[in-house]
């Protein structure tokens, strides 16, 4: 899954001439020294370094430097400008943005393979203590409202250097949104305090990753689940879990507080995001076929090859933000707007997407090839290709959120979700997976060639998208 | 014991006017969100003219929780700022007809680019913008748009003039980013702006783009300040941070020149605060009949104080290449190889944007070892303080218009030390010493010459403050702001 760029458009940081400010000028106190015409050219040439780009240029050279007066200045600018010669082809200037943001994906990555393992591990025991059923519809609640929180998490706050003070200074409205969230599943359906415990938890997740702390939430997870395989009543591991996760992320946050000036993105924004990661996860889940709460790790386990190839790809896509503007330089003006399939835009989107097909492919094919019961379940290569296909749509829906064409990628996935539906209650195809991949390529149908389209010239996607948001 | 002349005679009360509608002041990047010379004068005029309601709408970059610096008079409000560079995510786009058949950014192009933009096509497309806001995001992502921005703008870098040499040849990056500032030119346009009876634009750059929009809608007049050149500004800065890079150099200055020119065009009066500016607005173009200098003025209300003898050199302003620290730092450790005991303290921010030349400074401090004979002391919100602790005043700038730290240092009687750029040379006439921009060693020469020689300093600083009260009072300059108001609000 691809996450969201904060992209500082604009901000490229100018190399700093050395300032060497120790002048030679003549030792001439109170007064600016004096000078002729003779020396005006001599006086360009030192301050400058080369010829003058026009009168105002040199005027204000010798107005600066030499003292004279701005009409004199003026005056005397227009013989020292050489308006002969050809026009040279320059290389524009970039200097990429910094690392950070590239730490809170793979963070976030991580966060959510411990998700997934995590269900992996949890379904066996929520199964026998809630039974299947009960477990899977707190699974289809759950998982696209936590993937919905993250993105919203991520768009309005961690893709940001200063993302954890930014969203500590709205921890108490956040903490209401998520009890707004939260208290209506428990109060309403049995297994809402259920559905409501993994939303805190896998939430947290995304917060204790950026921090810092993959591990220590890895670890706890991991205690967790020991703590639920063993104990009879689940819902204390659990409640555990989220009480550790939660004062956790407190902890996170506290410890990286800053005084800083830096804004929160826009809320307006942050819900578009939310949307995109919520109809994801939703499309993931709204396949009956898949059975999230059987006995075993099946299909959740077969969900891992998946995440980890869009996650390697949505990794490589983050060269698209310096590949574009790298690729552009030296390139003429008549070239700006040419088709080029083999334009730096085009080539990192094929990357990724190669990246994640071969990942993911890879990994599949190992897991059915894993010789024990413990996976379980049915060995339907239909479910990894179904789930394959999600990520590719996650990857292409992410990338689509962050170069600002959110209503693209909410008709990609509005899509999908009808087809997957449509499958699902007419098709009756009894194909695991079946719907889950047609609604997902569905969704790659309509959203896939505008992508192309865009990323072919890469002069237009990076003067009309990704620096005009 | 120094005496001081006292001021006893009473000072002229200014009545004045009420307006149905208020003053629109548009400033860019100070007041009130960021200190400095401009900001106080910004402060001081609204809080000089109680009678009078003003709107502040401020350009700013953005990205940044905005948090303004000065408390605002009852007298003011701040209209929702511009901010540039931020984030911004329209959920809907109105349709919309075009203007004359050409998009948004051709015609700010041809309208800013060229050495003698088409004015009238630029205000065109800037009220275009105004009157439709949703389409500027729309326009400027249409593959239609980049298409003709990029056939114009071959055409307009091939278009030769007397005045330049042959513009730079922009590869397709330079292109978007240039681009993307016309886009934020664009949105500039786009916002709406209060009713008002008079708009003050603070600077003949960004700060004019709604007000050239509203004066072309409602007829208001327009009454543009200058601290400082602009457009020399700009130049002084692509000169020192461009020149290793013609296009963005190109791009930077022929924008600059474009929104000066048309700041200029537009504007009904040009108020410089200094003659030296209105020289260089006149050599622009500008009528000398539209051209009124207003200096800064400051309140003296208290008499100044003795100096402290404690051989105490005192500079005020933001750390910015503008303020040429370097220059400073050479100029304290010359010092303080003559005079040991002599210590040195730079109060100010950082510049916004130049984090990287306050560490080169920083590096410059420890590679001449001067310890703590300089001292950075950052900003304070009490320069008078500050002032009266030292013996003299220290001002190194390459580029000034007319800085009120000169003001503040006349008003507490202190000498000055400055380089004669700008404005200094006018003020600074009697009251302080002067040498070149960068001229380390007469700089040095005169700061031991006034430690050494405290009656000389004393004597600079009574003659400092005499000539304050005679010509640069806060009362005088308001006076003066009103009585342009008011005659530009009577046509």
């Amino acid at each position: 899954m691809t996450p969201v760029r904060h992209q500082a458009v604009g901000r490229e940081t100018v190399e700093r001439e050395a300032s060497t400010s120790a002048h030679a000028a003549p030792n001439v106190a109170f007064e600016p020294a004096t000078s002729t015409d003779l020396y005006a050219p001599g006086l360009l040439d030192a301050r400058l370094g080369r010829s003058p780009q026009d009168t105002i240029e040199a005027a204000i050279v010798l107005e600066a430097w030499d003292g004279r007066a701005a009409g004199e200045a003026i005056a005397s600018a227009g013989a020292l400008v050489n308006r002969n010669g050809s026009p040279v082809l320059t290389r524009g200037h970039f200097e990429a943005d910094d690392e950070l943001e590239r730490n809170s994906v793979v963070g976030e990555a991580l966060a959510l393979v411990l998700s997934i393992l995590s269900v992996a591990a949890w379904a066996s025991p929520l199964s026998i203590r809630f039974g299947a059923h009960p477990l899977a519809q707190a699974i289809r609640v759950s998982l696209p409202v936590a993937i919905a929180v993250q993105w919203m998490l991520r768009s309005r706050y961690l893709s940001r250097r200063h993302g954890l003070s930014l969203l500590a200074r709205d921890a108490i409205p956040l903490s209401a949104l998520m009890l707004l969230i939260d208290l209506p599943l428990i109060c309403t359906v049995s297994w809402g305090p259920l559905a409501a415990l993994m939303i805190t938890i896998w939430a947290a997740g995304t917060i204790l990753t950026r921090r810092g702390w993959g591990l220590v939430y890895a670890a706890v997870l991991a205690g967790g689940t020991v703590a639920l395989r063993d104990l009879g009543d689940p819902y204390l591991p659990l409640s555990a879990l989220a009480c550790i996760t939660t004062l956790l992320c407190a902890a996170a946050l506290l410890t990286r507080r800053t005084g800083t000036d830096e804004r929160s993105g826009g809320v307006s924004r942050a819900l578009l995001a939310g949307t995109l990661g919520g109809g994801l996860g939703l499309l993931l889940v709204a396949d009956p076929s898949l059975g999230w709460g059987v006995r075993g790790s099946y299909p959740a386990l077969a969900l891992l090859p998946a995440v980890l190839g869009s996650f390697w790809g949505g990794y490589h896509l983050w060269d698209l933000y310096e590949a574009i503007p790298r690729g552009l330089r030296g390139v003429p003006l008549d070239h700006a707007s040419r088709v080029g399939l083999g334009d730096p835009a085009m080539r990192v989107f094929a990357g990724a997407v190669a990246r994640l097909i071969t990942t993911a492919t890879v990994l599949s094919a190992a897991l059915l090839l894993l010789p024990g019961s413990w996976i379980g379940g049915t060995d339907a290569v239909s479910v990894f290709m179904a789930f394959g296909a999600v990520s590719l749509t996650s990857m292409v829906v992410s990338l689509m959120e962050s170069l600002s064409l959110q209503r693209v990628a909410l008709i990609g996935l509005a899509t999908a979700l009808a087809t997957e539906a449509a499958v699902q209650y007419l098709a009756h195809w009894r194909i695991p997976g079946a719907a889950l991949a047609a609604g997902a390529s569905a969704g790659l149908i309509l959203t896939v060639p505008p992508m192309l389209g865009l990323l072919a010239r890469s002069g237009r996607v990076l003067a009309t998208t990704m620096w005009i948001r | 014991m120094l005496t001081y002349t006292d001021s006893t005679a009473p000072r002229p009360q200014t009545r004045l006017r009420r307006h149905e509608k208020g003053i629109l002041m548009i400033t860019e990047g100070t007041y009130p969100y960021a200190v400095g010379g401009v900001s106080s004068w910004c402060d001081a005029i609204i809080s000089g003219t109680p009678g009078t309601s003003w709107d502040i709408l401020a350009i700013v970059a953005g990205h940044k929780r905005l948090r303004p610096k000065f408390t605002l008079p009852p007298n003011a409000r701040i209209a929702r700022p511009v901010e540039l560079w931020a984030e911004a995510i329209p959920l809907s786009s109105q349709p919309g007809v075009h203007g004359d058949g050409h998009s948004i950014p051709a015609r700010l192009l041809r309208g800013l680019v060229p050495w003698r933009g088409d004015q009238a096509n630029l205000t065109a497309a800037l009220v275009n913008c105004r009157r439709r806001p949703h389409a500027v995001r729309r326009e400027f992502r249409s593959r239609a748009s980049w298409q003709e921005y990029l056939t114009t703008l071959a055409a307009v870098l091939a278009e030769p003039d007397r005045h330049s040499a042959p513009a730079p040849l922009y590869d397709a990056l330079e292109a978007a980013r240039l681009y993307q500032t016309l886009y934020w030119v664009a949105q500039t346009a786009a916002v709406t702006t209060p009713e008002c009876s008079l708009l003050h634009a603070t600077a003949a750059g960004w700060s004019v783009i709604p007000a050239i929009v509203h004066k072309e809608l409602f007829g208001t007049p327009l009454l543009l300040t200058e601290h400082g050149v602009y457009l020399r500004e700009a130049y002084l800065a692509s000169i020192r941070q461009l020149s290793q890079w013609p296009a963005r150099r190109h791009m930077s200055t022929r924008l600059a020149l474009g929104l000066t020119r048309a700041a200029y065009a537009a504007a009904d009066a040009v108020a410089p605060v200094t003659e030296a500016n209105a020289a260089w607005e006149r050599s622009l173009g500008v009528e000398p009949a539209r051209i009124t200098v207003i200096p800064n003025g400051i309140s003296a209300d208290a008499l100044p104080t003795a100096p402290p003898a404690a051989q105490r050199v005192i500079a005020l302003g933001r750390i910015d290449p503008l303020k040429d620290v370097q220059t400073m730092l050479l100029v304290a450790d010359a010092v303080t190889r003559w005079l040991p005991a002599a210590r040195f303290e730079y109060w100010g921010p950082v510049s916004a944007g130049e984090d990287a030349y306050a560490e080169l400074c920083v590096r410059t401090h420890a590679q001449l070892g001067l310890g703590d004979r300089f001292r950075f002391m950052g900003a304070t919100s009490d320069p008078e303080t500050v002032i009266r602790s030292g013996d003299l005043v220290l001002l190194t700038s390459i580029s000034e218009g007319m800085p009120m730290t000169l003001l503040e240092a006349m008003a507490q009687g202190r000498p000055v030390v400055a380089t004669s750029v700008g404005g200094v040379p006018g003020v600074v006439q009697g009251c302080g010493l002067l040498a070149a921009p960068g001229d380390v060693q007469g700089l040095a020469a005169a700061i031991v010459m006034l430690l050494r020689s405290p009656a000389l300093a004393a004597q600079l600083g009574r003659r400092g403050y005499e000539r304050l009260l005679r010509r640069y009072t806060l009362e005088r300059c308001v006076a003066s702001y009103q009585s342009l108001i008011t005659e530009l609000i009577g046509r």
